[in-house]
């Protein structure tokens, strides 16, 4: 089917798009849901998340590739590498005002990209970081017999990617839903609405907040573990603040504090951003890239029109104040 | 509970329960204050503040705006850090804790402006104070679930019987944000004592709140100072909430205390009169 425009739909009934996208949402839907914790359930304004994913995914890789590590291993050193970063940052700057710790995550996210991109040794700098996949390509491969055996004859190289990626996912926000309806998680709701009245009746703020962070660190690093997978390499442009701040778009779009929107906000957001792609206009390459992002800006500024709480938000959690 | 039939902040009046007036009843002071002092910039908002709050006693700290009583609260409690001076509570020094320590002690406060949580339940304001909830730390929710739930369920109870003795039953489900700002005003105040405190300080209790919720308010702090000795300190402008229902007053001026005693001795003490009238502080600004 052609439209006039150049655009086709074929991808859409393709199989392998759709894995592709699929990895790419359930990716950012770890990512994001570390944004949740923070933004939609804590409060505190985290733009270093892609700073996290990269510690995690450069930790894995330099630890597996240099120093031989076992890619089992290098996993949780890699997330308790990304969790100290986390407390290094928020120590001193959670105890400032939201906007300056904001300030602080996206500096500190850049330190780590511009560190990875020049500690050229270490990790390979803008020729990237190969090598690390070993591992998991046999836990792939007796995933894809597996599915074989099923009956699948011939199943996508990446879907058993595809298939561990959304198992973490689901895991994860079916963690977070349950931690949030606990009294931890009334704690750090009181602590998002007023963090003076928390710690007049007696809550740390600032251990919370720094959970919190710890958490959403922890998530970034499981998120940047499968983009190394889905990459097989890794490379200092994959961690700009962009990153982040998509991250931002899928939370608003699925709505605040809400786990279960993340998910949704993922999916959406990568099928329009790979979706659009497949457009074929008569301009430039670049000029095309840029167009995708102009559409994910109109859906934005639609939802904010129509709906601002995003799909699953709440339209009271918005308007209440004080 | 039956309401009282009261209508004006007058018909509150009466005197404090249990204690002939003027006689201080010799109990041994449960906070002690000594030379507090708090500067902002050039300012010294508390400036060598020395005072004492005896156990169970209903006190009153009052004062021409600007007199430092807001912040005194605030150095008490472990929001500002006092530049200089002791605090001590049940004996134990305080001044370099945080606030969540003091909170734990058994000092909780309630604030001008009220902090209701507006966008959580006014359920989950109330369960959050509770003290001593393994489930608010994760290690616990995993290692020790059941005791996470048995707290819970207690506090629930206790949170329902509290709110039903506020008469905000009714609301419990609703966001605070939806509260008028009286029933703000009862909710934190049942909320801080959801805290199981020894002492409460009030900061304006009364302000903007009807005088039937406002009666209703005060006779719970006598009740508690009644039945379980709690100690009330409290920041109040209106003078006959502050005469008829305090053993003591305090009064403030200029970041010092000027005078301390019963009601009736503080209103004829001519530097109470002074600081109210003349003196340095801005006159006839007073709510």
């Amino acid at each position: 089917m052609t439209l006039p425009l150049g655009i086709t739909f074929d991808a859409f009934t393709d199989f392998g798009f759709w894995t592709s996208v699929g990895i790419l949402a359930g990716t950012y839907t770890i990512f994001t849901l570390g944004l949740q914790l923070n933004v939609g359930f804590t409060g505190i304004v985290n733009f270093g998340q892609a700073g996290f994913m990269a510690i995690g995914a450069y930790t894995m890789g330099i630890l597996v590739v240099k120093y031989d590590w076992s890619f089992w291993l290098a996993l949780p050193a890699a997330v308790l590498v990304a969790v100290a970063f986390g407390l290094l940052i928020g120590l001193p700057s959670l105890r400032l005002r939201a906007d300056y710790f904001a300030i602080a995550t996206i500096a500190a996210a850049e330190i780590v990209r511009i560190t990875a991109q020049n500690a050229r040794e270490l990790t390979g700098g803008n020729q990237g970081l190969f090598g690390f996949e070993g591992s998991w390509d046999n836990v792939s491969d007796s995933i894809t017999s597996g599915l074989q055996s099923l009956g699948w004859s011939d199943p996508e190289t990446l879907f058993p990617l595809f298939l561990v990626v959304w198992a973490t996912a689901l895991v994860a926000t079916l963690l977070l839903y349950f931690m949030q309806r606990s009294p931890w998680g009334r704690v750090l709701r009181a602590v998002r609405e007023d963090e003076d009245a928390a710690r007049a009746l007696g809550k740390n703020a600032l251990v919370y907040k720094l959970q919190s962070l710890s958490i959403a660190a922890t998530l970034g690093a499981l998120a940047g573990f499968f983009l190394a997978l889905n990459l097989n390499f890794l490379n200092p442009e994959e961690f700009e603040p962009l990153f982040t701040f998509i991250g931002y778009a899928v939370l608003v779009l699925g709505g605040l504090a809400n786990y279960w929107g993340v998910a949704f906000g993922a999916i959406i957001m990568w099928t329009i951003l790979e979706g659009t792609r497949f457009i074929d206009l008569p301009i430039s390459a670049e000029r095309e890239a840029a167009v995708r992002f102009m559409i994910v800006g109109l859906v934005l500024i639609l939802l904010m029109a129509f709906r601002p709480q995003g799909v699953f938000g709440k339209k009271e959690e918005m308007v209440l104040g004080d | 509970m039956t309401e009282p039939m009261a209508s004006s902040p007058a018909a509150m009046t009466r005197p404090a329960e249990g204690r002939a007036p003027g006689v201080p009843d010799g109990g041994r002071p449960i906070l002690e204050i000594g030379d507090v002092r708090r500067r902002f910039g050039g300012i010294m908002a508390v400036d060598g503040a020395t005072l004492d709050v005896e156990e169970g006693s209903v006190t009153a700290l009052i004062g021409p705006n600007g007199a430092g009583k807001t912040t005194l609260f605030n150095v008490i409690t472990g929001f500002y850090r006092a530049d200089h001076g002791s605090i001590r509570f049940q004996g134990r020094e305080i001044a370099r804790r945080p606030p969540h320590a003091i909170a734990r002690l058994g000092m909780v406060r309630t604030f001008q402006i009220t902090k209701a949580l507006a966008r959580m339940p006014v359920m989950d304001n109330m369960m959050l104070a509770a003290p001593e909830q393994p489930g608010e730390q994760l290690v616990n929710l995993l290692v020790r679930p059941g005791a996470a739930r048995r707290r819970e369920r207690e506090v629930r109870e206790r949170a329902e019987e509290l709110l039903s003795v506020f008469q905000l039953e009714r609301l419990r489900d609703e966001y605070a944000g939806v509260l008028s700002g009286g029933q703000r005003k009862l909710l934190e105040f049942a909320r801080a004592l959801m805290a199981e405190p020894k002492m409460l300080l009030l900061d304006e209790p009364m302000a903007g709140i009807n005088p039937t919720l406002g009666a209703r308010l005060l006779e719970h702090m006598h009740r508690l100072r009644r039945e379980r000795g709690m100690t009330f300190l409290f920041v109040e402008h209106d003078m006959e909430v502050v005469m008829g229902h305090s053993d003591r007053v305090i009064v403030m001026a200029e970041g010092k205390v000027i005078a301390t005693g019963a009601p009736e001795a503080v209103r004829s003490d001519q530097r109470v009169i002074d600081a109210y009238l003349g003196g340095g502080a801005a006159v006839g600004s007073e709510g």
